[in-house]
């Protein structure tokens, strides 16, 4: 499928995150991550020994975001073929910061004990012919992940956890002020950021 | 793809605007691909104690209390500098849309304080409570040094938010910092942005420089 008829489809939209271990709401709206979606789309225990029941609960819900960045890493490696000159550098520099958030969560998840998820061995992104695409793309999983955050936040047993992932979040946003920006777009469109449509 | 110059809530010349648009773009991209220009250590302002804003809140009335004068300082620092000449119409126009903003943050948040059953503070009356959290918008001298103001100051917001996640109990309120949070983090890029400073410098914006 191409980009515009995936961006219009809101059921293929839900199944692309779902697969991905994210899981969109049936308005496009509420979403959550899937704690138990494991690699390449198995349902597999995200927890092998270790953690307590909070921090069990923590775990599952970072593994949900740590599938979401993983993706957004391939994602942003996959799409820097299609982008160019100072475009690239932004796909670069974006790329750059999912991983370090992908690390982040990583750590965290090790930290109280808990197995990170490992990245999928391929992504099924939709058709990605032009750079504009790409960044279409992009704002689109930066916002499924703005709304995938919001949704977990209060999930979140620990205070540090969620003050973390409220650094994501708004990093997130960034690069959707950004991308907006680049396709000559409002890059600041609504005062509040939920990640849904506005 | 034709790109849009938004001047819907405007009154900047248009030509002015698409001028304005053509040289932030260049100057997004020359930042991505350069690392930014550094900030004039000179102008850039003294950053309070606004990290420590929510330190001696507790409970979430009190947290949203000061969450409510915050953004109520950052309404007053935009008025001023929505109120000056330094800003070129471009500037001023998102300066105006960030202003509207800030008047939504404080408003929801006021909306929340009084569902709590808590009374709202009174609003901050100039300058003088602006310098509380930021000081130098009074003595700014050029749109730089106005806008690196600003930048403080959104950062002292982002970085309370960040903090306050800590100490929030209600769900709901977890959720609406962090949509403010985000917000206030993408008028940091469009700021960062007018003075040639790096869009994205973080990958956690906690507001930290």
């Amino acid at each position: 499928m191409d980009i515009d008829g995936f961006l219009r489809d809101p059921q293929s939209r839900r199944n692309f995150f779902q697969r991905a271990g994210v899981m969109v709401g049936a308005t496009g709206g509420s979403a959550m991550f899937l704690a138990a979606c494991g690699n390449d789309g198995t349902t597999t225990p995200s927890v092998v020994t270790g953690p307590d029941e909070s921090d069990q609960a923590d775990v599952e819900i970072l593994n949900g975001a740590l599938d979401l960045e993983l993706m957004a890493v391939a994602f942003y490696k996959a799409g820097a073929a299609r982008l160019r000159g100072s475009v690239l550098d932004i796909g670069k520099l974006f790329l750059e910061q999912e991983q370090e958030h992908a690390d982040g969560l990583a750590a965290a998840i090790e930290d109280v004990g808990g197995t990170a998820n490992r990245p999928k061995s391929s992504y099924d992104f939709p058709v990605l012919r032009t750079q504009a695409d790409v960044l279409r793309f992009a704002v689109d999983l930066e916002n499924t992940a703005i709304a995938a955050y919001i949704d977990a936040l209060p999930k979140l047993t620990q205070g540090d956890l969620r003050a973390t992932a409220s650094g994501i979040i708004t990093n997130e946003a960034e690069h959707v002020a950004v991308l907006l920006d680049t396709l000559g777009s409002d890059p600041v469109p609504a005062a509040f950021v939920t990640g849904k449509a506005s | 793809m034709t790109p849009r110059i938004p001047v819907a809530d405007g009154d900047a010349d248009t030509a002015e605007i698409a001028a304005y648009e053509r040289d932030r773009r260049a100057l997004l991209r020359r930042g991505f691909a350069l690392g930014g220009a550094a900030i004039a250590a000179s102008s850039v302002p003294l950053l309070l104690t606004a990290r420590d804003a929510f330190a001696k809140a507790t409970g979430d009335a009190a947290i949203l209390e000061r969450a409510i004068t915050l953004e109520q300082v950052a309404v007053v620092a935009y008025d001023t500098a929505l109120g000056g000449d330094l800003l070129s119409p471009p500037a001023l126009r998102s300066a105006r849309r960030f202003r509207g903003h800030e008047q939504q943050h404080a408003d929801t948040l006021k909306t929340a304080l009084t569902d709590l059953g808590g009374v709202p503070p009174a609003p901050p009356t100039g300058l003088a409570d602006v310098d509380k959290v930021v000081k130098g918008l009074g003595d700014v001298k050029t749109q730089a040094e106005v806008v690196n103001v600003l930048i403080e100051l959104e950062l002292a917001t982002v970085a309370a938010y960040h903090d306050a996640q800590a100490k929030l109990i209600e769900a709901r309120l977890m959720q609406s910092f962090a949509t403010i949070m985000a917000n206030e983090g993408q008028h940091l890029v469009v700021l960062r942005t007018i003075v040639g400073a790096k869009p994205v410098p973080n990958a956690f914006e906690t507001g930290t420089t």
